[in-house]
């Protein structure tokens, strides 16, 4: 097990390193620097820019700058924040963006695997009906459209909740629940076709007939089972809800990194595309291993030798 | 079974009405004199000197007073001075080369110190370091010993020092401040009047590093002081107890920082905000509302929109050509259906509001298909479907791609020419215009300060920095010259009216739209002071006298 997670370890290592090299060059290569702005600035401007932030030494030595300063746990400083040290950005923004990540893939969870086993324990009934129209209506529709119809509703209509902003419970009722959405929908449907799977398995039958309860087999053989390919979409999605949506965070104004990446990338702010993407990458290669390892947990054929 | 469901349901109604219902009974009998307003996003650069964003400009301007400033009809006045300096009162020299400022000795820091010429003369020569690469610096090059100071990047510490002190600017004592100029510069005092040249405290910026523009370090001159900045989400200002001149009626302003455009319309909507824009394309809809109509505010800003050509690519090298292009677009169409009535036709280029604006400008590119078709022939075209198809880039974003598919439909049906039209990313836009790489574009104008001088040379004058068009005209390039250094002000803006003529007939642009703001504002505002150059929010240079009823 733990030469298994130092294996990976190293990997995630090598998985960071071709990330930072891939989108270093990237960002070089795509047209439009950082100081491109639609009032021109003076060459002498330019020029003293590019010094200060290193951008006039040839690109290798400035990768190899950046390695270096990683290596001591820098990742830069943003051009378009005032020169505040990306891992400040990051570190400030991150709790904002993980708590409603965290909330909405709370939602997601307890929203959609009750409405997966629901529907698929009782086919073909109402219940399975209304699960598969939600599942399928949430999953269709936008996160965007989703968020302006929470406002105009619960903001603009009834003056119930305010339209964003970052302070309180009231502020993250309306983006988690649009963010959780389309996980709770991907996760119902997950839900339902893997426990219609387990149900038809020869050991629940056996189970049924030797005459044990309804709820202890639903628990300790149906539940347990079905949740493998559960925990195989969970983990991404939690990756997904926890690094932040840009949709989501830019109309609700909430201070989380999703934002970040996205102005970055408009800005041409390097040390913030850096950050940003080098974090993301961090979070799922960290979630994908965790998800490996609860596979163990919870079907104990899984092994790591 | 059911009970349970029903304890739950009521449970949960319970614990949601304790969220919900503290906001429905938030509001008290007295009115608080907050103003909750919006700019478009974190603030870039908060520092003075190193500024260059209207967003940013709005939260300089709320902590920061300096020697000038302008009134609301942009002339300007004395703030930290005692009197704008002039020739008759000694405070500009016979050769218009030195300026002197006596200060107003009333004027002090938030922390109660006094303000003094050595914190501006540190604020001036700060603005030309070369590490700081702040982006308006060139705007002072004129200062003596400016552009070689800030130019020296690769230079040793002793040499950056002595080009430091060579820098023109002194504090002859704590309220005299000497400015020295290597050429005369008839608009150097309104650029006296900007943002990166208010004091700056040396020891603040010593003791705290780049940690200095945050609260409680952020100390300024002005009415009202930084108390928070939760970033990425808003700015908390509250009154300075101790400014010095006629104190802020609100105790507080608020910067929200909500980037979504219909978001922001809703959090007006909801209350949340007290001034904020509208949706593009939601104007007549915001006039046409009952409450909503009574609310809106108008008024024309110091921005001129319009697409550059690049002249030195054919066809538009034919002068006559683009003349054609201007007399074919409707542009009282355009403001009614692609700006939702806002704005107005543009047929040159300085804006009303801005000393140089001549409405008799022009004329003949007022909409009409027949002059229009006069103009394709002289250029060389029996008719539209002659002319070789034209190329039109734009950033894509906002309303841009409704603006291009307008002026490619306008000149297929009015001409009979065609426009294949080329939506970039935004900075790609920007390079590719920049390094002149491209063949038409649209693109805006907006004043830094209110002159022709930052109008004509700057974007006309042959391989001026912001001339993207490659016009080059050696009568506008002398005509500029000259007015650049002519101190009698009557003569100026003639020579500049003049300069102005030859870049309208000359059409190197297809002059499109002035801008106007439009806003909601709450009723129960008062006092809001609007100017045509304010920043991100309607009437930000005068907060002091805004009230809430």
């Amino acid at each position: 097990m733990t030469k298994y997670i130092l294996h990976r370890i190293f990997w995630l290592i090598v998985v960071l390193l071709v990330v930072s090299f891939i989108t270093f060059s990237l960002m070089h290569l795509v047209p439009g620097g950082p100081w491109d702005k639609e009032k021109t600035l003076a060459p002498q401007v330019v020029e003293a820019l590019n010094k200060k932030y290193g951008l006039d030494k040839p690109f290798f030595v400035q990768f190899g700058n950046y390695l270096v300063n990683l290596l001591h746990g820098d990742l830069g400083v943003s051009y378009s924040r005032q020169d505040r040290s990306v891992t400040s950005i990051l570190l400030t923004g991150l709790p904002k963006t993980a708590t409603l990540g965290a909330i909405a893939f709370f939602l997601a969870i307890i929203i959609g695997i009750p409405f997966g086993m629901a529907a698929a324990l009782k086919q073909n009934s109402a219940i399975d009906y209304i699960s598969v129209l939600f599942s399928t209506i949430f999953a269709s529709i936008p996160g965007f459209v989703l968020g302006i119809l929470l406002i105009i509703i619960f903001s603009v209509t009834l003056h119930w909740l305010p339209t964003g902003g970052w302070g309180g419970i009231r502020q993250i009722i309306m983006p988690a629940f649009a963010l959780a959405t389309l996980p709770a929908a991907f996760i119902a449907r997950i839900t339902r076709a893997s426990t219609l799977e387990v149900i038809r398995q020869d050991y629940i039958r056996t189970a049924q007939a030797m005459g044990l309860q309804q709820r202890v087999i639903l628990v300790r053989h149906i539940l347990r089972n079905s949740l493998i390919p559960v925990v195989t979409v969970a983990g991404p999605e939690l990756a997904f809800l926890i690094s932040g949506s840009f949709i989501i965070e830019n109309l609700f104004s909430i201070p989380g990194i999703g934002r970040l990446f996205v102005n970055g990338v408009f800005a041409r702010d390097y040390g913030l595309i850096m950050g940003s993407i080098l974090f993301y990458a961090f979070a799922v290669a960290s979630i994908n291993l965790v998800v490996d390892l609860l596979y163990a947990v919870i079907d104990p054929r899984i092994r790591f030798d | 079974m059911v009970k349970k469901i029903l304890t739950l349901f009521f449970s949960l109604v319970i614990i949601a009405s304790m969220v919900v219902l503290p906001a429905c009974s938030s509001s008290t009998s007295s009115t608080p004199q907050v103003l909750r307003v919006n700019i478009a996003g974190e603030p870039a650069q908060i520092d003075p000197n190193r500024a260059s964003w209207s967003t940013e400009r709005t939260v300089i301007m709320q902590v920061f007073e300096g020697l000038l400033g302008f009134n609301q009809d942009l002339s300007l006045r004395a703030i930290g001075a005692t009197e704008i300096p002039t020739v008759a009162n000694k405070g500009i020299s016979a050769d218009g080369k030195t300026y002197t400022f006596k200060l107003n000795s009333k004027v002090t820091w938030s922390d109660g110190k006094k303000v003094t010429a050595k914190d501006y003369a540190y604020s001036i020569k700060r603005l030309f370091d070369p590490a700081l690469a702040a982006e308006y610096t060139s705007f002072y090059f004129d200062i003596v010993g400016g552009q070689a100071y800030y130019s020296a990047t690769d230079a040793a510490a002793a040499a950056k020092a002595q080009l430091r002190d060579a820098v023109g600017v002194k504090a002859i004592d704590d309220t005299t401040l000497e400015i020295k100029l290597s050429a005369p510069h008839p608009t150097f005092l309104q650029l006296m009047a900007l943002w990166p040249v208010y004091p700056i405290r040396e020891d603040i910026v010593t003791q705290f590093g780049d940690k200095w523009t945050e609260p409680p370090n952020y100390i300024g001159n002005g009415p009202f002081l930084l108390k928070e900045w939760m970033h990425e989400d808003h700015l908390t200002f509250v009154k300075n107890p101790d400014y010095w001149g006629t104190k802020p009626k609100l105790d507080q302003v608020v910067l929200n920082m909500i980037s979504d455009a219909n978001a922001l319309f809703a959090a007006y909507q909801n209350n949340e905000v007290d001034i904020a824009g509208v949706p593009a394309g939601t104007e007549k809809k915001v006039m046409a509302d009952a409450v909503l109509g009574k609310e809106v505010l108008r008024y024309a800003e110091l921005v001129t929109f319009a697409f550059q050509f690049n002249v030195k690519v054919a066809p538009f090298n034919n002068v006559n050509l683009r003349k054609a292009l201007n007399a074919a677009i409707d542009r009282d169409a355009f403001i009614n259906n692609v700006r939702g009535g806002v704005g107005k036709a543009a047929y040159s280029w300085i804006p009303p509001g801005m000393p140089g604006y001549d409405a008799s400008l022009g004329a003949d590119y007022h909409f009409n298909v027949t002059k229009a078709k006069e103009f394709l022939t002289a250029a060389g075209y029996a008719d539209g479907s002659k002319v070789p198809e034209l190329r039109l880039q734009y950033a894509d974003t906002g309303t841009n791609p409704t603006i291009a598919q307008f002026v490619q439909n306008q000149l297929k049906v009015n001409l009979g020419i065609n426009v294949s039209i080329e939506p970039m990313e935004r900075k790609a836009f920007t390079q590719a215009v920049n390094a002149e790489k491209y063949t038409w574009a649209w693109y805006g104008w907006g004043a830094d300060y209110p002159d022709p001088d930052n109008w004509l040379p700057q974007l006309f004058g042959t391989g001026a920095g912001n001339n993207h068009t490659a016009y080059s005209n050696p009568a506008f390039d002398a005509l500029c010259a000259q007015a650049s250094n002519e101190l009698d002000n009557t003569k100026r803006l003639k020579l500049w009216a003049d300069a102005q003529k030859m870049v309208v007939d000359d059409a190197p642009v297809l002059f499109m739209q002035y801008r106007e703001r439009f806003l909601l504002v709450k009723p129960n505002i008062q006092g809001l002071k609007y100017t045509g150059m304010d920043g991100d929010v309607a009437g930000d240079m005068f907060f002091p006298n805004v009230s809430m009823k």
